[in-house]
């Protein structure tokens, strides 16, 4: 899924250097990018969501 | 001093090619030249970095629009927040034994805490020289320098592309906790979901309930070691002093015991108690931080202080108290101890800090902590000292996440952690089921005397003997009778039961 992420990424690096006009759809990816990386890193801490130290 | 458009643009497009250039195609170096692959932490917090620049790269094209810094102080603060999780796991190690690549001595995974604080430093400093009356804008040309930065930024997330194809595959497979090292050949490549199986848990091994000795079931017959002998309750007593609390512990001490000849009693010369055998004394502790020295009738106060749980080692609940020669130690549930010693040169109001009350007459010389390994992350409820050793000793109790019988011994020396084990059960005792043992047992109370370690376990009102020595649990009896059993005492042939009502049962010391 990282894979995926990156290519998330890498279209929208592209629309904003290659076709600004399309601002609203690569603002949308972005925010889909940031979610999958939001939810992975969820994914990899779901045994302990908080630090392993004393709180 | 407030910045143009066209210099912010350009102060932007270079804040992204150091972004670029540095943390994300340096990780991307590390990877694919090194052979450091990333976690799927370090994936995450990679991204979050790439997502930073892409942010900056939407504010070079379209100017600062809200929702764009808005994105980026999220972002910073996610990126803060990950970076300290995954710190977490390394941090508290011991030298040298951090995970992955270091540079300038400090690993990747601290250095995306150090970057994304830098990040939001960045974006508060932008913001502030932002001229006034920015608002949204047309779409502007990004400039010679924020194409190069466009460019470089297509050109290093195809690279990690690439890299996280290799490392993590196509979806639906994710990252690896503990990731290879990166390799062109299909057949050492390692795609898996391993990530997705175990359950959720807010704090993981840290989800430590704190014991509760009353919800045991305190009956003999109910226990994990079938056909003890039992041992009868041969007097009661009572604890009729005022204390602030529930008792938790209790300690005698050793008459005719050498004292230190700085102490209050060794001042006179005489180099040892001068009580005699009839002088026995006791040592009482409550779950309100409450510490009594009690005379040989348990009736009086001779002195007592309120130790301030506080400052600045926590004290949780005192559960354990025992006499080392004339100091008297005491131990709170968390392992951090306390110890003090009566003196009847000392200074009240030199003493405020250390107690919410006291009745004069005592000082505190040492608050600590207790480290532990095989008894990490598990609780205590009892305190022995084996004066030929001259170590402490404690007794874990098991909780749903940690069940082990382990008993810890700390060096009177340096008060650091001695030995640990877990004993054995000696010929002659078996489990009463499959799957039963010692891990059942909630040791409130131990002492020790002739070499062995007493302890005695609320849960199934068993008294234990394990033999120090041997490491080996020699014997083990049934106390029927006992309610609530909340500390251990040895005087001379007896040991007494103390329950947390102040009732106080002797039984005869058995000596296997």
């Amino acid at each position: 899924m990282e894979f995926l992420n990156f290519l998330v990424i890498l279209v929208v690096g592209w629309l904003v250097w290659r076709r600004p006009e399309r601002e609203r759809l690569a603002f949308r990816l972005l925010v889909v990018s940031c979610l999958l990386m939001v939810l992975l890193f969820l994914i990899g801490t779901h045994t302990s969501f908080v630090p392993g130290v004393n709180l | 001093m407030a910045l143009s458009q066209d210099r912010l643009r350009l102060v932007l497009a270079w804040v992204v090619i150091v972004l670029i250039v540095g943390p994300v195609g340096g990780a991307l170096w590390l990877g694919v030249v090194h052979g450091d692959s990333p976690c799927i932490l370090c994936w995450a917090q990679r991204t979050s970095m790439i997502l930073i620049a892409l942010v900056g790269l939407f504010v070079l094209r379209y100017g600062p629009r809200p929702r764009y810094l808005a994105m980026a102080v999220l972002l910073g603060a996610w990126g803060v927040f990950m970076a300290l999780r995954h710190s977490g796991l390394h941090l508290a190690r011991d030298v040298g034994q951090g995970f992955s690549t270091s540079i300038l001595g400090v690993h990747t995974y601290a250095w995306s805490w150090f970057i994304h604080w830098i990040v939001l430093g960045v974006i508060g400093v932008l913001m502030l020289l932002l001229r006034e009356g920015f608002s949204e804008g047309e779409t502007r040309d990004p400039g010679r320098t924020g194409r190069f930065a466009m460019g470089l930024f297509v050109v290093a997330v195809a690279g990690n592309a690439v890299q996280a194809f290799i490392s993590t595959g196509p979806p639906p497979f994710i990252g690896q906790a503990d990731p290879v090292r990166i390799s062109l050949n299909p057949r050492h490549w390692v795609w898996m979901n391993e990530e997705l199986e175990g359950r959720m848990s807010l704090r993981g091994s840290w989800t430590i309930p704190t014991p509760n000795p009353d919800a045991e079931d305190p009956d003999p017959a109910h226990g994990p070691l079938a056909n003890l002998p039992t041992l009868a309750v041969s007097r009661w007593e009572r604890i009729t002093a005022r204390l602030n609390g529930e008792l938790t512990d209790l300690a005698a001490s050793l008459p005719d015991l050498p004292v230190s000849p700085s102490s209050p009693e060794g001042r006179g010369g005489q180099g040892v108690r001068t009580t005699g055998g009839q002088g026995v004394r006791y040592l009482a502790v409550t779950d309100h931080y409450g510490v009594y020295l009690l005379d040989s009738a348990l009736s009086n106060v001779e002195h007592h202080v309120v130790l301030d749980p506080g400052y600045s080692i926590d004290l949780t609940p005192l559960a354990g108290a025992a006499f080392l020669g004339d100091t008297l130690a005491v131990l709170s549930t968390n392992k951090s101890y306390a110890l003090l010693r009566p003196d009847p040169d000392a200074d009240a109001n030199a003493e405020w800090r250390h107690f919410l009350e006291t009745g004069g007459g005592v000082t505190e010389l040492r608050l600590g902590r207790f480290a532990t390994v095989r008894a990490r992350q598990m609780y205590v409820l009892s305190l022995a000292y084996d004066p030929s050793a001259d170590e402490l000793i404690t007794v874990a109790v098991p909780s749903p996440r940690q069940r082990r019988f382990v008993v810890s011994r700390f060096a009177r020396a340096d008060f650091l952690l001695a030995s640990e084990f877990v004993p054995r059960l000696a010929d002659g005792l078996t489990p009463s089921g499959p799957g039963r043992g010692l891990a059942e047992y909630v040791v409130t109370g131990a002492a020790v005397a002739d070499g062995y370690l007493y302890a005695f376990s609320a849960a199934y009102s068993t008294l234990l003997v394990i033999d120090l020595q041997a490491e080996t649990v020699r014997a083990a009896y049934a106390v029927p009778g006992i309610e609530h059993s909340s500390g251990l005492a040895v005087r001379g042939s007896q040991l007494l039961v103390v329950q947390a009502d102040g009732r106080v049962a002797a039984v005869e010391r058995p000596i296997p």
